[in-house]
């Protein structure tokens, strides 16, 4: 593993600070966690990685590179068959996923694969429910969640009356509503048009200006550079790279990158050809291709 | 030399065609084969036709070398079986030959042994499919069920079946994850367990609604109901003694059970 440059554990990208009453984020250490499927597909090999309370990381790497295999095991749905998953220095091994479940919360991928209540504000109080909040609390935190992510007045609405786009919007606010110290995501971004990459972009923004711990899997490297402190590059079920955006999306580091089948985003490409660095403000990059041409 | 696991990646028509005693058999012969261990295991009165059928599904099991992956198959047959033994074992009607009496329950030896033999029926049953399932891949059966024209549609309704199992468990599973990343908890009491069954078949339901959907316009799309003959690009071999043998198989055990049924000959 090629560790770049170094990551400012704990800081945040600015933003809005969001009430709520989240428990502070515990460490989260994968202490050299293999995980083999029962089908004998080896998952992950010797992962080790910390990922101190407050970081903004995201995980990117090609479909099969272990990306969804891992962030399963921070939630106990998978437990390594060699090492050892660590919250604030403690083997989760024994824990039950339904009491993880108020430490980190897990956004899945398909939201049709969760969504199953009759309207949208049952499906986001499913989860906080579930953690024993009850009565005007939840109500409260049911309705800052939709408001989170745009879907206010479609509280009454049937979740499978929302297009794909919005389910998944709701899947993510079913997640929010846990205010869980660690939020993992797993592909946001995927089938979300400018708007919804902006919410999820305010979304993970807001919960690191919260302190919370923010994890995500993304193949959308724009996004990836402009809302995480820190990118873990997966490939083969290993970590082969991780550093600052601006290190990960360096020059120096596209070989590794192209090595697991991802491409730098375009502002970084440009960016080191104007020499900008890996990732220019989009008005630095206007500035300059106007100043060039 | 191509690794089984990378094998099972290829599409159906570069795959190799199958080798060995059973597995190269034709899908339809293997059909044949699982349609006439269910006549017989259920038709044939006593304890000879389950008998037979378990031996022959057992041998053909260890030919195939599938006789270990039939385990969970059999263990499936669990419930029915425990049900089979407990109603037939102590409520067989007009029985009197009591074994023991428990308070208000007699079970008696003629419920026993209808209750073994029913188990016997529905073991040999469930092992016949099971192999059946375990040495046929779907494309080569459907494939093959096209190829004797029978319609399209038929086989996409059996392909869909058969091929809606393995992805509806799949679904199942990161249904019970996404839950359970919710909070909810499967792993505690029954009452729990019984409360968080809406949140689990929902999703599944309304999963596989949408993909019988998606799937079906996706064929529309490929011009599946276009009129004329398709190419068959793989063609499973077939041979006059395994027609024969169809026949012969399905003609024997219709006239099986015709005779134990007739009481014409008495089988143990």
């Amino acid at each position: 593993m090629t560790a770049l440059g170094s990551t400012a554990a704990g800081s945040t990208p600015a933003g809005s600070t969001h009430a709520g009453s989240t428990a502070a984020a515990p460490s989260i250490e994968l202490d050299t966690v293999s995980f083999a499927y029962p089908d004998g597909t080896r998952a992950l090999s010797n992962v080790a990685l910390r990922i101190e309370p407050g970081e903004s990381v995201a995980i990117v790497g090609q479909n099969g590179s272990g990306k969804s295999t891992l962030v399963r095991h921070l939630n106990g749905l998978l437990r390594p068959t060699t090492g050892r998953v660590l919250l604030d220095g403690r083997d989760v091994r024994s824990t039950h996923v339904a009491r993880l479940a108020g430490l980190v919360g897990l956004a899945f991928q398909n939201p049709d694969r969760q969504l199953f209540a009759g309207r949208v504000s049952a499906e986001v109080a499913f989860g906080p429910r579930n953690l024993g909040v009850r009565g005007p609390a939840l109500e409260e935190r049911v309705r800052a969640a939709l408001e989170e992510v745009g879907l206010a007045a479609e509280a009454s609405t049937n979740p499978y009356d929302l297009g794909y786009s919005r389910r998944k919007l709701l899947a993510l606010a079913s997640v929010l509503a846990m205010r869980t110290p660690v939020l993992v995501l797993d592909e946001p971004t995927t089938g979300q048009d400018a708007r919804g990459v902006g919410l999820v972009r305010d979304v993970v923004s807001r919960a690191a200006g919260d302190g919370r711990t923010v994890i995500a899997i993304s193949h959308d490297m724009r996004f990836v550079a402009e809302s995480f402190r820190r990118v873990v590059v997966m490939r083969e079920g290993r970590v082969v790279l991780e550093g600052p955006p601006e290190a990960v999306f360096g020059e120096a580091a596209w070989p590794e990158l192209r090595a697991a089948y991802l491409e730098p985003p375009l502002p970084a490409v440009a960016g080191a050809r104007l020499g900008l660095g890996a990732t220019p403000t989009e008005a630095a990059l206007v500035a300059a291709l106007v100043a060039g041409n | 030399m191509i690794q089984a696991d990378e094998e099972a990646l290829l599409p159906a028509y570069v795959r190799r065609i199958p080798t060995g005693g059973y597995r190269s058999l034709n899908p339809l012969t293997k059909l044949t084969l699982a349609a006439v261990a269910a006549i017989v295991a259920f038709g044939v009165r006593g304890w000879t036709g389950p008998a037979v059928v378990l031996v022959v599904v057992v041998s053909s099991a260890l030919v195939a070398g599938v006789l270990r992956r039939m385990a969970p198959f059999a263990l499936a047959t669990l419930p029915l079986v425990a049900s089979i033994l407990l109603v037939n074992t102590f409520l067989y009607p007009n029985a009197h030959d009591v074994i023991a009496v428990f308070g208000p329950l007699a079970p008696t030896w003629t419920g026993a042994t209808a209750a073994l033999q029913a188990t016997l029926r529905v073991v040999a049953f469930g092992l016949s499919a099971a192999l059946f399932a375990l040495t046929t891949p779907i494309d080569d059966l459907l494939g093959e069920l096209e190829r004797r024209h029978v319609g399209r549609r038929g086989s996409f309704v059996v392909g869909s079946a058969l091929g809606a199992i393995p992805r509806t468990v799949d679904r199942a599973r990161e249904v019970v994850d996404a839950q359970r990343s919710r909070g909810m908890d499967t792993e505690g009491r029954l009452w729990r367990r019984f409360r968080g069954l809406v949140p689990l078949i929902a999703p599944v339901l309304f999963g596989a609604l949408a993909e019988v959907e998606e799937r079906t316009m996706a064929l529309e799309a490929r011009a599946f109901t276009a009129p004329g003959r398709r190419t068959i690009l793989r063609e499973l071999p077939d041979s006059g003694w395994q027609r024969a043998v169809r026949w012969l198989l399905l003609v024997g055990s219709i006239a099986a059970v015709a005779v134990s049924l007739a009481g014409a000959v008495k089988l143990p």
